[in-house]
């Protein structure tokens, strides 16, 4: 029967085989899955490259690069769904970069070029070093192990109410209209016209395929669906949407386009911008709750975008309604990858907030998160902005927020290692005759100041020269004063707050903590002692244990509680003192995002117990084996003590074992730990639930369990899609957890 | 200041008591369960308990084991420093969690237990006490907001054999705290080898008007690892299965 189950049950079979396919094609990928469906059969594309340097940027190289590769991109229509589109391919696939670029693509002759001129996964040909150079600045990006944000492209979010008012024909207008103002921009207004014409043609031959379906179904049921959703397609090819299914199809439509472009993952808040047409289209009585849950779980199918539902609005009111909860249903629906982030405040509707624990504990999907909103809207203002835009922030990345249209804030594309700025510190203090902690501390200090400088110069150059390299084309068509300035969102945001997080705190805090316990307070090591531990890693297993076993940072009132508390200090306010051009200004927090390996692989063993190469710590997370019985209470409040305070996070990434019911009092158990951890001043929480037995057994045939979902960190990603090494890491940290 | 022997502490339990609590466990028990899952609160002294597999050969036993091979058991604390761990957790007891006294036998050590429950009261923290209920002590029940004790087998001879003390006692300090006035919780650890009187149990606690709730534990081997370690002979129980716990949970019950 063509009933909404029996079509959700279709559709997740679908995806499934779509995961096990892709995972053959692209190899492990160790990222968000971001909704793409498998290469078709003959799918090619053609780059033109319009650099000496062997890839494309600026206005011409980017927009006809996008264009070729919509272009390439055939229909996506499934029978069984309500809306239609899919993304495959984009374009950094084809500037060398090893990050993203995907199996298939690396027997193209152009990366093999790049593969063989030494290209790595960090940025590689996305950057035009020729002309935007930055050499002066690679030794000291090295030596502190910094991702510089240079070329990091989207991390920023796109207002949706802008599209939803103009549609793709009204884009046109705007852009012709701006034109005409500013002659001299007919470069940038070229490309986004060509953009949106592409994207319009897109569009075009969805209707075109799904007519060719409609002839040849039979069965009417579905040839009613595929009339409805061609009638849909059309209504929306110029036009703005109308109707909750048009929104819907719409969103499905530019999200594909802007993935496609720099798969930017930035989604908006859900349960607001699309309550008018739910509730117009049920006054109309031409929606019901039911097909408005169908309509969401094929979006969040089509692309499990960072989305956000309840919080509260300017006036502290809650901002919970009927779709909230429609949305959570949906969710539960569909039950895939989603990236939804409930926004917690003391206002808000707690049956909600209760409905969405629930179905945490129930679905072990890692889904939804939870962000709060009192800490990170004080936070953000702390800079200078009013609560109207700081309460406009929403959570649409890993570990980030944003204010849609207007702010550009690099979120989450630029970290300092810290492991490696105390390993520096402790290189320098070697050569001293006085050896004290807190003369590691100053020196640590002044490492700090020189990394957080480079890395502030790192920013600078990417925002200055940002649109001559990766413009923003298709974001731009939802910011403020871009088509209106002829500008790239790079050139003319309103809020220039860039995030920038240390990683490894736990490694650093309690090394200065082991170091205090054994060298200063008992006596037990000495100096000369840890210097020949750390360059011999640890030949000698006692002494690395007498550091492991010292007391750690997230045990409760201990010495290294105190020193992540001391470098939380110190990092806040050597981010907030560096001087920035213009008006930018940098916000710290502390977050690793996935790269505790490869972070970890650049530092030499640690006064902590860590030995060379291993992980750094997870976020702001304490190290493994921080407490013997892992009280999720004591992470809690450990890690609301290291909150930086300027609007950005320091994420509580919480592991759980099913073994908390899904009755009342496993719910108001965990709702109890979300809400104290945010009165305490906890900004974002990631919790993973999963059952220990299935864990390990999908750790060892990732085939069998195609449906299983982690939250890795800020995202949730299928498991048997990750390299084994990423499995492992997330075995680990769970056995940790639990 | 007084100080108590405590075996450890732990944080965030959501299995001794409702809400989330810490749970303090007090070494020494006078009687000493042949299942015990936590033997190493029946001395009442600090005890090593060993590990040889983790043991990385150093040779420096003396000097202070850091490997986890030698473990010691069992801290001479003050009341101050168990309300500080106990405090840690303030913000996450909300109206229902709070402290799980436990162990062993925490109503061995009564006067120390009794300098705590006062500190923590002064806190506002919600007190729990889990005992074998060989003691009657009206003071400290009085003071507290939840009693759990078990009754573990019904017949007072087999109760000896198991446990080392006759259950006369238990059973009449049981009738006496259920006069107090405060919520009482009564379980049973599930030994299928022993015929515990499960029925007889749950007949003689229906009618005290306190005992909210009779709940079943059935055994499990954790503690047996622990054994190990304590040089003390395993007791190779068996789990029940879920037939056995399905079949007796016809005499359980939650008084409303």
């Amino acid at each position: 029967m063509y009933s909404y189950e029996n079509r959700l049950k279709e559709m997740r079979k679908t995806k499934i085989r779509h995961t096990l396919e892709k995972r053959k094609q692209n190899g492990y990928t160790d990222l968000d899955d971001f909704g793409t469906v498998p290469i078709s059969e003959g799918y090619c594309v053609e780059p033109w490259y319009n650099s000496t340097n062997g890839s494309f940027y600026g206005y011409d190289g980017m927009c006809e690069n996008f264009c070729r590769v919509i272009d390439a991109h055939v229909p996506y229509i499934d029978k069984n769904e309500m809306l239609c589109g899919r993304w495959r391919d984009m374009l950094v696939n084809y500037r060398g970069d090893l990050h993203y670029m995907p199996d298939w693509l690396k027997d193209n002759l152009k990366n093999l070029e790049f593969i063989k001129n030494g290209a790595t996964n960090q940025w590689s040909k996305r950057w035009d070093e020729q002309r935007f150079p930055y050499d002066h600045l690679k030794p000291l990006q090295a030596k502190y192990n910094i991702t510089t944000g240079i070329d990091a492209d989207a991390h920023f979010a796109c207002d949706y109410s802008i599209g939803f008012k103009l549609g793709f024909g009204g884009f046109l207008e705007k852009i012709e209209k701006y034109r005409k103002i500013n002659p001299d921009k007919s470069e940038f207004y070229d490309a986004e016209e060509r953009c949106v014409k592409a994207i319009i043609r897109f569009i075009e031959r969805h209707i075109k395929e799904i007519d060719s379906l409609i002839k040849n179904e039979q069965d009417e049921a579905i040839k009613q669906n595929l009339k409805t959703m061609k009638e849909t397609c059309e209504n929306i090819r110029y036009n703005p949407p109308k109707t909750f299914r048009e929104a819907c199809q719409w969103t499905a439509f530019f999200n594909c386009a802007a993935r496609i472009y720099t798969r930017d993952g930035a989604g908006f808040q859900v349960d607001g911008l699309l309550y008018p047409y739910y509730e117009n289209d049920v006054k109309n009585g031409i929606l019901d709750d039911e097909t408005a849950k169908f309509l969401i779980a094929n979006l969040l199918l089509i692309d499990p975008h960072y989305y956000q539902l309840s919080g509260v609005d300017e006036e502290d009111r809650d901002m919970t309604n009927h779709l909230s909860y429609l949305i959570l249903d949906a969710a539960d629906s569909i039950n895939i990858a989603c990236n939804l982030t409930v926004r917690v405040h003391e206002n808000c509707d707690r049956e909600f907030l209760k409905k969405a624990v629930y179905y945490l504990l129930k679905n072990k999907n890692g889904w939804p998160r939870f962000c709060n909103d009192k800490a990170l809207l004080d936070g953000y203002m702390r800079n200078g902005v009013d609560k109207k835009t700081a309460r406009e922030r929403i959570a649409v990345g890993c570990n980030w927020m944003c204010v849609p249209g207007k702010e550009f804030p690099m979120n989450d594309t630029v970290k300092i290692n810290i492991a490696k700025v105390l390993e520096e510190a402790l290189k320098d203090m070697k050569v001293e005759n006085e050896k004290s902690l807190e003369r590691l501390f100053e020196i640590f200090k002044e490492h700090l100041k020189s990394a957080v400088e480079v890395t502030a110069a790192g920013i600078n150059l990417h925002i200055d020269h940002a649109w001559e390299v990766t413009p923003e084309l298709i974001m731009n068509l939802m910011m403020k004063n871009t088509l209106e300035r002829g500008e790239d969102i790079s050139q003319c945001a309103e809020l220039y707050t860039v995030g920038i997080d240390g990683a490894g705190l736990a490694v650093v805090a309690d090394s200065f903590g082991a170091i205090q316990t054994r060298i200063e307070n008992e006596k037990l090591l000495s100096w000369d002692e840890l210097y020949t531990a750390l360059e011999n890693n640890f030949d000698d297993e006692r002494t690395r244990l007498m550091l492991n076993t010292a007391p750690k940072y997230c045990q409760g009132g201990t010495v290294s509680d105190e020193w992540a508390k001391r470098l939380t200090e110190v990092w806040v306010s050597t981010v907030k003192s560096q001087e920035m051009s213009k008006c930018r200004q940098l916000i710290p927090g502390w977050f690793s995002w996935s790269r505790t390996i490869e972070y970890g692989s650049k530092v030499g063993a640690t006064p902590n117990g860590r030995r060379a190469g291993e992980p750094i710590s997870h976020g702001a997370n304490p190290n493994p084996h921080f407490r013997t019985d892992g009280a999720v209470t004591a992470q809690c409040n450990g890690i609301a003590s290291i909150q930086c305070g300027f609007g950005n996070t320091a994420p509580l990434q919480l592991e759980f074992d099913p073994h908390l019911a899904t009755d009342e009092k496993g719910v108001e158990t965990v709702l109890n730990l979300i809400e104290t951890h945010f009165k305490q001043g906890g900004t974002l929480i990631n919790i993973n639930v999963l059952d220990k037995d299935k864990l390990l057994e999908a750790n060892k045939n990732p085939d069998l369990y195609p449906d299983l979902v982690v939250r890795v960190t800020g995202f949730t990603a299928y498991f048997a899609s990750l390299s084994p090494q990423f499995r492992q890491l997330v075995v680990d940290r769970f056995l940790e957890g639990i | 200041m007084l100080k108590g022997c405590i075996a450890d502490i732990e944080r965030a339990a959501t299995h001794d008591g409702p809400g989330l609590r810490t749970t303090v466990f007090f070494k020494g028990c006078p009687l000493s369960c042949v299942w015990c899952h936590n033997p190493e609160c029946i001395s009442f002294i600090p005890e090593i308990m060993e590990y040889p597999e983790k043991c990385i050969g150093c040779g420096k036993c003396d000097e202070g084991c850091f490997s986890g091979a030698r473990v010691v058991c069992g801290k001479e604390m003050t009341s101050d420093e168990v309300l500080k761990e106990v405090l840690l957790d303030k913000d996450y007891y909300k109206t229902d969690g709070g402290v799980t006294f436990s162990g062993g036998e925490p109503l061995a050590q009564p006067e120390f237990l009794e300098e705590i429950i006062d500190k923590c009261k002064n806190s506002g923290i919600n007190c729990a006490i889990e005992t074998s209920m060989i003691y009657f002590n009206e003071d400290i029940f009085k003071k507290l907001d939840l009693i759990m004790c078990d009754l573990k087998i019904w017949d007072t001879e087999d109760h000896k054999q198991y446990t080392g003390v006759g259950n006369e006692q238990i059973k009449d300090n049981i009738l006496k705290a259920n006069r107090l006035d405060i919520p009482i919780i009564v379980r049973t650890p599930v030994i299928p080898e022993i015929n515990q009187g499960i029925e007889e149990i749950s007949k003689f606690l229906k009618p005290l008007k306190n005992v909210m709730q009779y709940e079943l534990l059935p055994y499990h081997p954790l503690g047996e690892g622990k054994r190990r370690s304590l040089r003390l002979k395993e007791t190779n129980f068996s789990i029940p299965n879920k037939e056995y716990v399905k079949e007796l949970e016809k005499y359980v019950f939650i008084r409303k």
